[in-house]
């Protein structure tokens, strides 16, 4: 029985070669045979090479410490080398001799200096925001009396958007039977049987402004009649036209009647108008005495008012005529604004007094008092014309 | 220096490292250590990371160019890249315990995903696991077995030169107690890698 150690001298004589011929066959033989024995012989070829290549991987590890260590004496070389050259006691360009611990701080530096940065700008930017905010902050707390101002502007500006609206929005809005198309439209009513109607400012500033250059008046039958500006009050939007056609000759008889003094809070309130091509009618209650930023010559009506409305007629239940339709405000709900009649009234005494071409007979008698709503309309709305302004 | 050229003077150099030319092999050491250094410089390392990983990288090209096996597919220069940036990763992840280190790169030196460098490096560290086990086996071998076996496989001694070191009376004595050392060797070695 040979054992282990005797196995591995086997091994090792043929891995030498040292074997005789026939020795030699005969291990390779019992290798081909034997499992065990192979497995044994396997083991320790693994053995054996792994020890030489640990030895091996031991020298070349010495090797590679000993290069770079040759590499960095031989960095350090030349600087010795000039030293000697130029026969100076000190080097030309002398490499910067650095301690330990400035050694360790660039090390530091060279490491972290991403990080670093990022840090940094944090921090700044983490500093204007506070500072920014807190200014803003207090900006927004502190002045009373700026925030009145700026209110005061704003409404300014709300004024002239609310305005300015009521134009550009008539603009869009298309006559379609017409050969060209109206610049603007709106309403307008009858004041007086002979000729005379009413709308707002507004709508015919193309025309005042000599930019228009003609203005139509056109009724429920498609009749149109040309007309001119009699007068126009820019402060209070009402305005005077009269139909110059020559063929004209009356409206008939006015069913409504001009209130001259002023409507009370929550009466029903009902208008006539033209926002599209056919008469739109509206109804709702007068819901504040006083028109846009606290003006005392508007009403305010919840009526829902598109544009095309403006210069309609405003009628209370009884077929007074009560104001006329001016504008909305677009940032408060349902907030509409009419001209009070009175100052409508008013208008006409005033033009009365100047001598007009022909004199004015506003209508006295109310038809329309007493008269269910619908019969209201079937009278009313033969007086209400849409006014076009072409450019 | 374009590719080709490049490659061709790469070509060149294995050769002499692969005939053993240590001069070779310096010059190798000498021109990439900046680009490495500089690569774990930027990537918090200090000197001495950057050596251990440059003679660890070297070492893995080293080994693979002496066994004749080395497929390169790029320059040396990348292939270094690749080997000690994976490397100085793995170190950075143990040392940081972050999961997510993110390496700072040389846009120069890559591409080096593809360079067959991970395989290698796998190879390369299943080898450095036996050798530790190894290591460790011929520690706890004890004297005098250990210095013997070290002496004849580490150090290539002759079985003469141990025979009188050791005060054997003669090489047979010595041979045979080199043979009962290696199957103790053997016991401790498989032991503790097979379990590993």
């Amino acid at each position: 029985m040979q054992t282990e150690a005797d196995y591995y001298a086997l091994f090792e004589a043929y891995q030498r070669g040292e074997l005789a011929a026939g020795a030699r066959a005969d291990l390779e033989a019992r290798l081909s045979t034997d499992p065990r024995l192979h497995q044994r012989y396997t083991e320790f070829e693994e053995l054996t090479s792994t020890l030489r290549a640990y030895g091996e991987r031991r020298r070349t590890r010495q090797m590679l410490g000993g290069l770079h260590e040759a590499m960095l004496a031989a960095d350090e070389a030349p600087a010795a080398e000039e030293k000697q050259a130029d026969g100076l006691s000190y080097s030309v360009n002398p490499r910067l001799s650095i301690s330990r611990t400035e050694r360790r701080l660039r090390e530091f530096w060279s490491g972290h200096r991403a990080t670093m940065g990022v840090a940094a700008s944090v921090a700044v930017l983490a500093v204007f925001c506070t500072l920014l905010g807190l200014q803003a902050w207090q900006n927004a707390h502190v002045p009373t009396i700026r925030n009145y101002t700026m209110l005061v502007r704003q409404i300014d500006n709300l004024k002239k958007n609310q305005r300015a609206l009521s134009n550009a929005l008539n603009q869009q809005v298309p006559t379609a039977p017409a050969e060209r198309p109206s610049k603007y439209s709106g309403t307008g009513f009858a004041l007086t049987a002979d000729g005379y109607l009413v709308t707002s400012a507004h709508v015919i500033t193309g025309v005042d402004a000599k930019k228009a250059d003609s203005l139509l008046v056109e009724g429920r039958d498609h009749k149109r009649y040309y007309a001119e500006t009699v007068y126009a009050d820019r402060a209070h939007d009402l305005a005077i036209l009269r139909i110059k056609d020559k063929d004209f000759k009356t409206f008939g008889k006015l069913p409504y009647t001009f209130k001259a003094g002023q409507a009370d809070l929550g009466e029903r309130v009902y208008t006539l108008g033209y926002p599209r091509e056919d008469v739109v009618y509206g109804e709702g209650a007068l819901s504040a005495r006083s028109g846009f930023g606290g003006d005392t010559a508007f009403y305010q009506v919840s009526i829902p008012l598109n544009p095309g409305n403006s210069g309609g007629p405003l009628l209370d239940a009884q077929g007074n005529l009560i104001g006329v339709v001016s504008g909305r405000q677009d940032d408060v709900l349902g907030a509409a604004f009419a001209t009070k009649s009175s100052y409508l009234v008013r208008l006409v005494d005033s033009l009365k007094n100047k001598q007009p071409v022909q004199p004015y007979h506003l209508p006295r008698t109310n038809q329309l008092t007493g008269a269910a709503r619908p019969q209201q309309l079937k009278r009313l709305q033969d007086f209400v014309f849409v006014v076009k302004v072409y450019e | 220096m374009d590719s080709t050229t490049a490659l061709a003077a790469d070509a060149q150099l294995i050769r002499a490292i692969q005939g053993g030319d240590e001069r070779a092999l310096s010059q190798l050491y000498r021109l990439h250590w900046p680009m490495v250094s500089h690569f774990v410089l930027q990537n918090s390392g200090t000197e001495d990371d950057a050596r251990d990983v440059y003679q660890e990288g070297v070492m893995v090209f080293y080994e693979k160019v002496r066994e004749g096996s080395l497929e390169l597919s790029c320059q040396i220069k990348t292939y270094l890249y690749a080997v000690c940036r994976r490397l100085w990763l793995k170190r950075l992840t143990t040392k940081s315990r972050l999961h997510g280190v993110r390496l700072l790169d040389d846009d120069d030196y890559g591409p080096y995903l593809n360079t067959g460098a991970e395989d290698d490096l796998h190879e390369a560290e299943e080898r450095d696991r036996r050798f530790a086990t190894m290591s460790e086996a011929l520690t706890h071998l004890g004297e005098p077995c250990r210095s013997l076996l070290e002496g004849f496989y580490l150090l290539d001694k002759s079985m003469q030169d141990l025979t009188a070191e050791h005060g054997y009376t003669n090489a047979d004595t010595a041979k045979t107690q080199k043979y009962k050392c290696l199957t103790r060797l053997k016991k401790l070695f498989f032991a503790s890698y097979k379990e590993a």
